[in-house]
């Protein structure tokens, strides 16, 4: 890992497109501002492994939809009506 | 929306075909939505499909076409929250491809608790550019909306 030291108002280069600056110090923690082109996403970390987990947590629907269709069959399809999209199950 | 009836069009090489628990799918370059960076767990899944099924519906189906198994539940935000709004920036858009005025699909990923319990992540909506079909996972920095949205039996 690379450690810089940087005072109010200085910045990091990271590439040629993003730069992180230091806005304020203080006593709750330290004020950042970051400037990246679209194509990179900038997140609080904490709050994208929430969100990377809750993702992981439903990533595997497939019980879920068996579920769905064995309800589908009990109540013998008396909600069967089209979806908005189109669907060709075949 | 996304998934329109092949019927009629010429089966090409780019078919792709998905079993899923609802039925075997036949699916079109054409209507698979590229998210540059894949979903937040889900990096290297970057080519997914929206399925519908009347098995499943209201919810449908956002499916990875590539190698790393991943498929997810989806809901119209607002199925589960009537007056649901998420506001995307400029930087949002951009990487849509999309201006304000674009018409964007909304889908909320919905899970499920131990017990069965349904829920849907209204913080981090899936939003889709169907003229582009390009999609990515939003993280609003300041979201009031929960991770997991109790969602009524439907």
């Amino acid at each position: 890992m690379l450690v810089f030291t940087r005072r109010r108002n200085e910045t990091i280069m990271i590439g040629d497109g993003i730069e992180v600056r230091v806005l304020r110090i203080g006593r709750e923690g330290v004020r950042l501002g970051v400037t990246a082109p679209p194509s990179v996403p900038v997140h609080r970390r904490e709050i994208y492994d929430l969100i990377r987990e809750e993702n992981r947590r439903a990533a595997d629907a497939a019980p879920a939809m068996a579920r769905l269709k064995g309800r589908m069959q009990v109540s013998a399809g008396a909600e069967a009506e089209a979806s908005a999209g189109g669907s060709h199950a075949s | 929306m996304i998934l329109h009836t092949t019927s009629g069009r010429p089966e090409a090489a780019s078919m792709v075909r998905l079993v899923t628990p609802f039925g075997t799918f036949t699916v079109a370059g054409d209507e698979i939505v590229t998210f540059p960076s894949g979903l937040p767990g889900f990096e290297r899944c970057r080519r997914f499909v929206v399925l519908s099924s009347p098995e499943i519906a209201p919810m449908r189906c956002l499916q990875t076409v590539d190698e790393q198994a991943a498929s997810f539940l989806v809901v119209d935000p607002r199925a589960a929250l009537p007056d649901y709004r998420c506001v995307l920036g400029a930087t949002d858009l951009m990487r849509l491809g999309a201006n304000p005025d674009t018409p964007l699909v909304w889908l909320a990923i919905v899970s499920f608790d131990a017990d069965g319990a349904a829920f849907v992540n209204l913080r981090a909506p899936v939003v889709i550019n169907p003229e582009r079909m390009l999609g990515f996972q939003v993280m609003p920095h300041n979201s009031l909306y929960p991770l997991r949205h109790p969602l009524a039996s439907t």
